[in-house]
């Protein structure tokens, strides 16, 4: 962005992303910025609405596909990566986002996050973490840190929180950044990086739960204490000082790109469409592949 | 704390930028209010959502006295800033409204705004190197300024404060 040239006439804005359906959220909820900076990082990206196509969960985060233009597909708890993983080798040229919270993605999503990354399809998952099922009225979730009070933990929880950041880091994710709401231009941007990142990428939002949450979860707090990656002089392509930050979730905010593989592989993607091309016509039409396994 | 810009080069703005910039933060902040006044509709706060909707006049009325300016002295020459060049320069923060809140703490939001504003204009004047972009953004500045006394005013004039508190009790998420 600069003001250099006048404004293209097909450049995609931000309000080209917005639907008509409005957003139902508790007022102060962090959801609304993330919602902002993925209109401003889809803008960024210049592709069409009809081009892109998003994939949740279930929860609060999980409604934002609705409140986009982008083809929305509001799923089953935790199972987002799957479905998004099917539509992505179904139709390569979308651009595929995903979408859900800390408990879809770490809990009852949990076992999908590794295989995911491993195959390394060009997809892009942003995690709404607040720590908290906010939906279902406050219960613990798998980044709740360790004491805290809840409906299902009355006198503090003894479990050790799911580290998101650490998680996609030792599983090998090739674009790996956690944001907040108090700095929605920085979240802009590295929502943008990541779409643009050519394989699994991941950005994990610290959005604090206004009404279940608590007063150092905030914005207000995550302002106050929040340290951008850049002012530590972090170099984002070394991916063992990256889990070294990553330690740091729960204790300090670090904001910023932790990981971005300065070498990304071939994503899955593109490995099928480059097999496809080798197999040409020599491949088993599709009527016929229960042949290969028969004649096995 | 406060708005930021990016891609902008205060030192190089010309006046056509700098009022379609202008125009922009107005828009950016009726938005909000606009936004703002639906979640506190919907969250049964329709004392507030009416002052957030008064509020969106008022900044619509600013963004359509500067695009009148805009169109006297440049006519249709083309645009070169844009929305997503800016980040609630003017526009109240999120975080800042809670379902239930008092009439003043929507004041007070709308206060911080203002706020904002104002020092998002001392911050950049002394970086801009045109004149004409100085002057125009000395007289928004003095215009924030204005609009805080106005809304300072009238959180005088609240009597003491008569509305349940935001932590007194707790509004449900609503399903449609």
């Amino acid at each position: 962005l600069n003001v250099s040239s006048t404004i293209p006439p097909c450049q995609l804005q931000a309000k080209d992303f917005r639907s008509d359906l409005k957003p139902i959220w508790c007022p102060g909820c962090g959801d609304f910025g993330v919602l902002q900076a993925i209109y401003r990082a889809l803008a960024g990206v210049n592709r069409p609405p009809h081009e892109i196509a998003f994939v949740s969960g279930i929860g609060c985060s999980s409604r934002i596909p609705g409140y986009t233009t982008a083809y929305g597909f509001n799923s089953v708890h935790g199972r987002a990566l799957p479905i998004a993983q099917g539509i992505k080798l179904a139709n390569p040229d979308l651009l595929v986002l995903v979408a859900g919270g800390d408990g879809d993605g770490f809990s009852i999503g949990g076992g999908h996050v590794p295989h995911a990354i491993r195959r390394n399809l060009d997809l892009t998952y942003i995690v709404m973490d607040n720590q908290i099922y906010g939906l279902t009225k406050g219960q613990l979730s798998p980044t709740s840190p360790k004491g805290l009070k809840t409906v299902t933990s009355e006198y503090g929880s003894l479990e050790d929180p799911v580290n998101p950041l650490l998680y996609v880091l030792a599983y090998g994710a090739g674009f790996v950044a956690q944001g907040t709401p108090a700095d929605m231009a920085g979240l802009a941007d590295m929502i943008e990086e990541a779409i643009k990142y050519p394989g699994f990428s991941f950005v994990n939002v610290q959005s604090p739960c206004v009404t279940f949450g608590e007063d150092d979860q905030q914005v207000k707090a995550h302002r106050a204490h929040m340290k951008p990656l850049k002012s530590l002089g972090h170099d984002v392509t070394n991916r063992l000082a990256a889990m070294d930050l990553a330690q740091h979730y729960g204790s300090e905010l670090h904001t910023g790109v932790f990981y971005r593989n300065p070498n990304p592989p071939p994503t899955l993607d593109a490995l099928v469409r480059e097999r496809q091309g080798t197999l040409n016509g020599k491949a088993q039409p599709r009527e016929r592949i229960l042949d290969m396994f028969i004649q096995r | 704390v406060g708005g930021h810009t990016r891609g902008i080069d205060f030192t190089k703005l010309a006046l056509v930028d700098a009022i379609d910039l202008a125009v922009l933060i107005e828009q950016e902040a009726s938005d909000r209010y606009e936004e703002l006044a639906d979640q506190m509709e919907l969250h049964h706060s329709d004392r507030v959502a009416r002052f957030f909707r008064h509020m969106q006049e008022i900044e619509l009325a600013h963004e359509a006295r500067l695009r009148e300016r805009r169109t006297r002295l440049f006519g249709n020459a083309p645009r070169r800033v844009r929305r997503e060049m800016i980040f609630d320069i003017e526009a109240p923060d999120y975080d800042e409204v809670r379902a239930g809140m008092t009439a003043r703490a929507a004041l007070c939001a709308a206060l911080r705004a203002e706020q904002k504003a104002f020092a998002f204009f001392d911050a950049t004047i002394p970086k801009v190197g045109d004149a004409e972009v100085r002057e125009l953004f000395t007289e928004l500045r003095a215009e924030e300024a204005e609009h805080q006394a106005i809304v300072e005013r009238q959180i005088q004039k609240l009597g003491p404060d008569a509305d349940l508190s935001t932590d007194e009790f707790a509004d449900e998420p609503v399903a449609h």
